[in-house]
């Protein structure tokens, strides 16, 4: 049998202490992840996944595309500032590709959907069109309630 | 005694230097498995990079324009994808009184607001929309208390969270001074805005700004001298929110009232 010194401790002491650095950084290597930079401490291709999540909304440009007329005509309109997309709906439930799929037609076409804008409220900026109460009497003039029977939805004149 | 004494002195003289040979060696050869290792992952990691270009986006809201309807906060589900009752953005209604401060935010502002209350409204002496959302701030805590680095500052100023490697552990929702960050609820990941990212790289202006129809929203590059975003930087009146965090956010608030946190 070996006989055992304080030479023997030592030694034992130290293979301990190496394989645990080895294990700590096999561990370390399995939990790190390839693309992980270390200059900036982040995950460099993070930033392009998160760069090529697909588009929902296309903008009016993309409307454009097939409907210059349109956007021409309504780019001289009340309504020039809004957003094609806010009321006929996202690009990406309208096209796949370059293919329709669906028709962007306005699901919302009754009051409230004029109302969420242009319902009076004491918060909203000074000079911004509201409807007072006497709105309230003016549509129960006409049949029904729905204000784009009257008024042009890209045009609204008061 | 004396046996001891010589194995003491053995120690003392070659053995001990047999030793440290062996350490020093040892220790060498893991440092060079270490460097090599690092070496290859960082030539794996560049694409940051590449798309590193000398821009830096900032977000402008002008509170005397927001009209408060909500389409900013359900254009950004849609196009985020945000699970239902959390919010990337969200508007808030704030009603001065003699009393106090009345704030409000039903569904984040996503259905526009129903009117005050009328005692409430009786008392009033200002009400005003305020939209909020990540403030991309230059100093982010969020940021700074990550354990694993899911989330960063990209090199155009983008405060960015990384999906696959967050662990939701929720310790920079708490460190969000803005109360910008949530759980996302089916991802089960921290989530937050992200200026739409994935829009400004393809040369396209975030979802809430394009729904915005009063001007209310603007974004652009400061370091475009004539983008709008610089024009209101360089002129107009500004402020940020809780400024005292010492966070320097880069969404600049216009007109923005002090009764506003």
């Amino acid at each position: 049998m070996k006989k055992i010194t304080a030479l023997t401790h030592l030694y034992r002491l130290g293979a301990l202490f190496i394989a645990f650095i080895i294990v700590f950084l096999l561990v370390r290597q399995w939990a790190t992840p390839s693309d992980w930079n270390y200059e900036v401490w982040y995950r460099g291709d993070s930033l392009t996944e998160v760069g090529n999540l697909p588009l929902t909304h296309g903008g009016n440009e993309s409307c454009q595309v097939c409907h210059a007329d349109v956007v021409k005509k309504v780019s001289k309109l009340r309504h020039k500032n809004l957003s094609c997309e806010s009321c006929h709906g996202p690009l990406a439930t309208h096209v796949r590709g370059e293919k329709k799929i669906a028709d962007a037609i306005v699901i919302n076409q009754s009051r409230g959907q004029c109302l969420n804008c242009h319902a009076e409220l004491v918060s909203k900026p000074q000079g911004f069109p509201q409807f007072t109460d006497e709105v309230e009497k003016h549509t129960t003039l006409i049949e029904g309630e729905v204000c784009l029977k009257c008024h042009d939805a890209h045009d609204p004149t008061p | 005694m004396k046996k001891i004494a010589a194995d003491f002195d053995e120690l003392d003289s070659v053995s001990r230097r047999k030793f440290l040979q062996y350490a020093m060696s040892g220790a060498a050869t893991i440092l060079m498995v270490q460097m090599s290792g690092a070496a290859a992952t960082q030539g794996r990691g560049k694409g940051w990079k590449q798309m590193s270009t000398k821009h830096q986006y900032a977000y402008v809201i002008d509170i005397n324009k927001c009209i408060g309807w909500g389409g900013c906060v359900r254009a950004c589900g849609q196009e985020n994808d945000v699970p239902e009752g959390v919010f990337r953005t969200w508007v808030e209604r704030y009603v001065l009184t003699e009393d106090g401060v009345y704030v409000d935010s039903p569904k984040g502002g996503s259905e526009g607001f129903e009117p005050v209350s009328a005692e409430i409204q009786k008392k009033a002496k200002r009400s005003f929309f305020v939209p909020k959302m990540c403030n991309h701030c230059e100093n982010p805590p969020c940021v700074q208390v990550c354990p694993v680095g899911a989330t960063y500052k990209s090199p155009e100023g983008f405060v960015l969270v990384d999906h696959d490697y967050c662990l939701g552990c929720a310790y920079c929702v708490q460190a969000c001074p803005y109360g910008a960050r949530f759980i996302n609820t089916e991802k089960h990941v921290s989530d937050k805005c992200t200026w739409c990212y994935h829009r400004v790289k393809k040369g396209k202006q975030p979802a809430c700004v394009e729904a915005c129809p009063t001007g209310a929203r603007i974004f652009g590059d400061l370091m475009d001298p004539e983008s709008d975003v610089s024009l209101i930087f360089n002129d107009s009146q500004w402020m940020v929110l809780k400024p005292d965090m010492y966070t320097s956010p880069m969404c600049f608030y216009v007109e923005l009232p002090r009764e506003v946190v």
